[in-house]
Order: C-alpha cells, then sequence, then structure tokens
C-alpha cells in the first residue's frame, strides 16, 4: 500500500535536477531564504479575516512564480499531495463553536466564526505552501541549508541536517528493501504479525544505521575530518539582494497597512 | 473494514502546519524550542565529539526511513511510526530529542510537512515532550519494574503511548489557546484519535526495541554507560 509520505518524498527527490528558476542565480540564497522566511511571517501574522491583505500578498506570490519560471504541474503535484495532509485538520474548524449559525444538520454546524477563522486559516495555509514550495523548488536542498547559517543557525546543526539529508534516499531505499523481502517471505500478510514484522525492520535497520553511521565516521577521520566542518564565508551582498530584501520589507508591510484604508 | 477510511492517521498527523497557531503561542513555543535545542546540541557535542555529525545524520535518516511505513493500528486504521521515544531510548534524551528536531527540520523545510513557523512549536511537542518527556518515563518505568526485559517492554510500552497521547494534548491546547479550533473539539479530535494510534505506536516501539535489546544490547541508550567508550570497538 503506497503511502502519501513516500508520494511526497519522490515528488520532493525527483526534481532535484531541475532547477528551472533564474532568481535564485540573481540573488544570494541567503537573501532568497530570509525574504521568503519575511513573507511567511508576514502571512501568518496577519489577523483573521483581512482578506485584502492575503490578496495583495497572492499577487505577489502570483507575479514571482512567474518570475521563477518555476514547472507550475509540479508545483501543482506537490501541493496536491501537501493538501491531503492538512485537509482534515482544517475541516475540523470550519464546524467549530461561534456566533451566527450559517447552516446546521445535527450537531453539524458552520457558524460566522467558524466560517471566518476557516476561511483565514486556508489562506495563510495557502500563501505559505506556496512559497515554501517555491522556495525548495528553485533552491537546491543543500544549498537552502548552508543558506540557514546567516540566520544563526549553529554550523553543527547545519552539518547534522545536511548529513541526514544526505543520506535520506539511501535509507529509505534500504527500508523499502526491507520491506520487499519481508513481503516477498509472506511476513507482513497477517495484521497482527504485521507490527511485529515492521518492529524487528526498524529494529534491524536501527542497527545497520548506527553501524553505517560509525563507518562513516571512520571515513571522515581518515580524510582527515577533526570535528569541525569547513565553514562558508557568507557571500558579500550586492546591490540586488539588498533591493529585493528591501522590496520584500516594503511589500509585507504594505499588504499589512493596506487594510486600514 | 476501517470504520472511518478518511480519517486515516497519516491524514491526521500531529505537524501543524502554518497558520494555524497565533503569535504569543508561536513564540513561546520557538523560544522553549530554541533554548533546547541550543542545549541538546551541546550536549550531544560532548558526548559525541566528532561522531555527532555522522551519526546524528544517519539517525535522523532513519527515523524518516522508520515513519514512511505504514502498519495496521487496533480499530480498523492504519498508521506510522512517530518515533520519538524510540529516539529517546535508542540515543537517550538529548541525542533522541536532537534527532527529532532534525527531521522536524527536514519534513518543514524540505517536504512541507509541518510549518516553518510552527516547527518551533513541532518540535516542542514531539521532540521535548515526546522524545524528552518519553524517555524519563521509559527510564521511571523501567526502574520501577526492574531492569530485566519485562522493565524494559513495560516501560517502551507505557512511555511511548504516553508521549504520543500528551504530545497531541498539547497540541490540541495550543490550538485552542490560539483560537483556531475549540479545546473540547480539539481535545476529542487528537487525543481520542491518538489513544488508538498511541497504541500501534507501543507496540512496534516495543517490537523494535526487544529486536534490538535480543541482538545488540550494546545499541540501546544507558545513562550510566560512556558513549565514547565503545569508539574503538
Amino acid at each position: 500500500m503506497p503511502h502519501s509520505h513516500s508520494h511526497n518524498f519522490h515528488s520532493h527527490t525527483d526534481h532535484h535536477d531541475k532547477y528551472h528558476s533564474h532568481s535564485h542565480n540573481m540573488i544570494a540564497p541567503t537573501i532568497h531564504i530570509v525574504c521568503t522566511l519575511i513573507m511567511v511571517i508576514a502571512i501568518v501574522a496577519t489577523p483573521d479575516a483581512r482578506w485584502l491583505t492575503w490578496l495583495i500578498y497572492g499577487c505577489g506570490i502570483i507575479v514571482l512564480l512567474g518570475m521563477s519560471q518555476v514547472d507550475l504541474f509540479t508545483l501543482y503535484q506537490r501541493l496536491a499531495v501537501e493538501s491531503i495532509f492538512v485537509s482534515v485538520s482544517v475541516l475540523g474548524i470550519l464546524f467549530r463553536d461561534g456566533n451566527g449559525i450559517i447552516w446546521q444538520w445535527g450537531f453539524l454546524k458552520i457558524t460566522l466564526t467558524g466560517l471566518l477563522i476557516f476561511g483565514s486559516v486556508l489562506c495563510k495555509l495557502g500563501l505559505t505552501l506556496v512559497l515554501m514550495n517555491l522556495l525548495t523548488l528553485t533552491m537546491p536542498i543543500p544549498v537552502l541549508l548552508q543558506g540557514l547559517s546567516i540566520l544563526r543557525v549553529p554550523p553543527l546543526l547545519i552539518a547534522i541536517l545536511g548529513s541526514m539529508y544526505r543520506y535520506l534516499d539511501l535509507l529509505v531505499e534500504e527500508f523499502m528493501i526491507m520491506r520487499r523481502a519481508a513481503i516477498a517471505r509472506n511476513l507482513l500478510a497477517g495484521k497482527r504479525w504485521q507490527r511485529l514484522v515492521i518492529g524487528n525492520m526498524i529494529g534491524s535497520l536501527f542497527i545497520r544505521t548506527y553501524d553505517r553511521g560509525n563507518r562513516i565516521h571512520q571515513s571522515m577521520l581518515s580524510r582527515g575530518y577533526q570535528g569541525v566542518l569547513p565553514l562558508q564565508t557568507p557571500p558579500k551582498l550586492n546591490w540586488r539582494d539588498r533591493l529585493a530584501l528591501g522590496f520584500t520589507i516594503l511589500f509585507a508591510v504594505f499588504g499589512q497597512v493596506a487594510f486600514y484604508h | 473494514m476501517p470504520l472511518f477510511p478518511i480519517l486515516n492517521s497519516q491524514f491526521l498527523a500531529m505537524h501543524i502546519p502554518d497558520g494555524f497557531l497565533s503569535l504569543p503561542v508561536l513564540g513561546v513555543t520557538w523560544i522553549c524550542a530554541i533554548g533546547f535545542i541550543s542545549i541538546a546540541l551541546k550536549q550531544v557535542e560532548s558526548d559525541y565529539q566528532d561522531r555527532a555529525v555522522p551519526l546524528m545524520g544517519v539517525c535522523g535518516a532513519f527515523i524518516f526511513a522508520a515513519q514512511m511505513i505504514n502498519f495496521p493500528i487496533p480499530g480498523g486504521t492504519s498508521g506510522h511510526l512517530l518515533g520519538g521515544t524510540l529516539a529517546g531510548i535508542l540515543l537517550g534524551p538529548w541525542a533522541g530529542a536532537l534527532v527529532m528536531s532534525v527531521v522536524f527540520m527536514v519534513q518543514g523545510f524540505v517536504f512541507q510537512d509541518g510549518g516553518i513557523t510552527a516547527l518551533g512549536a513541532n518540535i516542542f511537542n514531539m521532540g521535548l515532550i515526546g522524545t524528552f518527556g518519553g524517555y524519563y518515563l521509559f527510564r521511571t518505568v523501567r526502574n520501577l519494574v526492574g531492569h530485566e526485559l519485562r522493565g524494559i517492554i513495560v516501560g517502551t510500552a507505557i512511555a511511548s503511548w504516553f508521549s504520543v497521547v500528551v504530545a497531541s494534548a498539547i497540541a490540541a491546547i495550543q490550538l485552542a489557546i490560539s483560537g483556531t479550533v475549540p479545546l473540547l473539539i480539539g481535545m476529542t479530535a487528537m487525543v481520542g484519535w491518538h489513544v488508538m494510534i498511541g497504541v500501534g505506536e507501543a507496540l512496534v516501539t516495543v517490537s523494535t526495541v526487544t529486536f534490538i535489546w535480543r541482538s545488540r544490547p550494546d545499541l540501546l541508550y544507558s545513562s550510566s554507560k560512556r558513549i565514547n567508550s565503545d569508539l574503538s570497538r
């Protein structure tokens, strides 16, 4: 039975070589990340029911989508998977209690308050999802992780994140091979045994993983690793970076102020 | 036959997306998460020294891989491992919580599974409460029962069930404080559901830990053991 995590996994890893974007060549990765985060925070921080603000941000994101030249179908595929993840939790909001009942059927009712919060969460969710997908579609993940260093993320944490991402494909693949082997031996047929077998598989994978970690460490040592990672010097900001950063801040503020006019 | 086919647990994961939490909740959970991670990083660096990067990295990938497989949950549906307590039992509270936080960061940044602004809350709920709390609950129960396999099994079962349920309860409380989902609905939906997920989590975690205890007991974290002593092995 395919799992949505694995759909999600492949829809993200399959497209690593296809960066259609030009924008990540134009501005430094760190500025790209900072601008995305500013917009995400601005979207999330907007109080409920300020539709105009989200409309302005949405228009900005559409312009950005056009400029970045990402493959819209890839983006759609990702969003489709990701929206399944959140759909149930969003629906929970729709049927909440509140003032002004609009629709009622038994104990299920939709209220004005519920509808407002539902719409607001939906706006925030949709806009941030598109923005974050835009970031990961236009920037290779190792570059993204390195770019986090400017946000004062400790180098050790970035190194661990990079190391995890490096071995993700390998371990997922190894686990799928184990699963295939178990299915081939009819071990995953019974429901009661299934959990035991999966538990044993996970245990076996951990033993292999731990040994693999030690082997990686040994080979790192043999290449001269002394527990200090080469630090990347943050790139100098050029006028494009400053312009992008300044414009993003102005745009975020403009969206918030526009509500009052 | 699943009772509610659509209510498959993978769609009810505890990863809180962006837009669900209010600014005060986001702020408090971020501060807790950042403080917690910086202590965990220092602990792991001094415990594992130059092994920290490769070992924590592959263990993060391990948890990610382990979360990908579905298994039946009592009650008729299926779910997957969350792995917080498992990470704590295998790697210890600090390294386990750090590995879980790293998994959430990669899931949030790379796979958009869980929000970026809600990352602090997700680390707080499942890294701090789930893993750190789960490990100490495991240790307490194991010490009460005794150090034999039975103690490990009982401790693992209780800790992994509780960590899942408590983490979901705290997520429901955060959603209620944020004014997004009322406490009653949140509690019934989240906690009621995770009571069942917790059973699956406990069964699989027990089976995993028992397997490792039987085949490589030296790999289970023990607070008295010097982590670096097996370096020269």
